[in-house]
């Protein structure tokens, strides 16, 4: 009986750890004036992922790298995603700012909702320094054939600057007009750019194509590329 | 008591297991279905009236998807088990273009129509949002089962499903001789 209570006590402290404050990252520092916080999706973080991060910070790109499933101690499965503390990645945002570099946040698939309600949650001021680059977001609550989708609500985006990525190879590709309309319904102020002859996740898909291995190897600098196209600064 | 529970476990462990077999096809109250607009591979317009008077499975896949690829087969072999049953088996290649769904088929023999949807206006029509999602229609061509994922179409509850809409169908009256 006593083992369980001090079970149980232990729990729940290990759960208050975890829950409290900012979530815990990886850092790969670098001295240059962009910071790029990066949030994988609820499948967790792939080798591939780091190794972009490793060549961003060589480049002179901070970057934070989350895992927020990992970091959570939840379930990869994308509903584990919309139960993730939108305050506490809102002081994450907060501490990035902070550093008084030019942040932007990099979201994969269902993170893209907690990374924009986490944005809700700023001041306008901060919002409108913020740009998000959204990989694949699914922003869905329910998508069933025959039926119109239905976008999950996220908060006031005013102010917000997004660009969406989106493979081509993907099913959400033709869906892609609705979902910026729902963003910019929102506030934010969007633009996208489609991947060519690449599907959702490429860089950790199990039997990847010649092309999406060599592209999983170049993230960092696709990234960079998007960065520079869009101008968010 | 005892003996009550160990036959409670194991009647849920069956369900469980059977449930884990199925496909999950859903049954829908029969309603029209949306318009179907495409070409062929030889570039003849395709509608839904074409195969009007048969069951028809409608499969919006892709070239480049992994389940739709491996539940290929098993549509090919259910066209051969139905061969002569007013069966239509539609693939409808999802926003991709005559090339793609091509090099496809050079390496993967299919004798059933596969129609284009380069354009994506079908599977937007159909609200299709996962590949493969297939649709079963009747032979009034209403939409009555509708799948998301792959299936393996010529066994279990994919093949019970087929054989259940052509079983709706009036027995074809023989001809005198």
């Amino acid at each position: 009986m006593r083992f369980f209570r001090v079970f149980l006590s232990g729990l729940w402290l290990c759960a208050f750890a975890a829950h409290a404050g900012m979530p815990d990252y990886q850092d790969f520092p670098a001295s240059g004036q962009r910071l790029l916080l990066w949030v994988a999706s609820e499948r967790g973080r792939s080798e591939p992922e780091l190794a972009a991060a490793r060549q961003l910070a060589a480049q002179g790109m901070e970057v934070w790298s989350l895992d927020p499933a990992n970091a959570y101690f939840l379930p990869q499965v994308p509903s584990s995603m919309d139960a993730l503390p939108a305050q506490d990645l809102a002081a994450w945002l907060r501490a990035a700012q902070a550093s008084g570099k030019q942040v932007v946040v990099f979201a994969v698939a269902r993170a893209a909702v907690p990374v924009l309600r986490a944005a809700a949650l700023l001041e306008a001021e901060r919002r409108s320094r913020l740009c998000v680059v959204l990989m694949h977001p699914n922003l869905y609550t329910t998508a069933e054939p025959l039926d119109e989708p239905a976008y999950l609500d996220l908060g006031d985006l005013s102010g917000l600057r997004v660009r969406v990525l989106q493979p081509r190879r993907s099913a959400a590709t033709p869906w892609l007009p609705g979902l910026l309309d729902h963003l910019a319904r929102h506030g934010a102020t969007v633009s996208d750019a489609i991947l060519e002859n690449l599907r959702e996740g490429y860089w950790a898909r199990e039997t990847p194509t010649d092309f999406e291995t060599a592209e999983s190897r170049r993230m960092a600098a696709m990234l960079l590329n998007q960065l520079d196209t869009w101008g968010c600064k | 008591m005892q003996v009550k529970r160990i036959v409670m476990g194991l009647t849920l462990g069956l369900v469980w297991i059977a449930g884990a077999g199925a496909a999950g096809f859903e049954t829908r109250a029969a309603s029209p279905a949306p318009e179907l607009k495409a070409h062929d591979l030889t570039g003849a317009s395709r509608t839904l009236a074409d195969y009007r008077g048969k069951v028809v499975l409608l499969n919006f896949w892709a070239t480049w998807c992994p389940p739709c690829q491996r539940e290929m087969p098993s549509l090919e072999r259910l066209r051969t088990k139905m061969a002569g049953r007013p069966l239509e088996i539609v693939a409808i290649s999802s926003a991709e273009t005559p090339d793609e769904v091509n090099a496809y088929l050079s390496k993967m023999k299919l004798g059933f129509p596969v129609l284009l949807d380069t354009d994506s206006s079908n599977t937007r029509r159909w609200k299709v949002f996962a590949l493969p999602t297939t649709f079963v229609l009747d032979a009034q061509g209403r939409v009555r089962h509708v799948l998301t994922g792959p299936a393996e179409w010529d066994e279990g509850e994919a093949l019970a499903v087929a054989e259940s809409m052509l079983a709706e169908l009036p027995a074809p009256v023989k001809q005198a001789k």
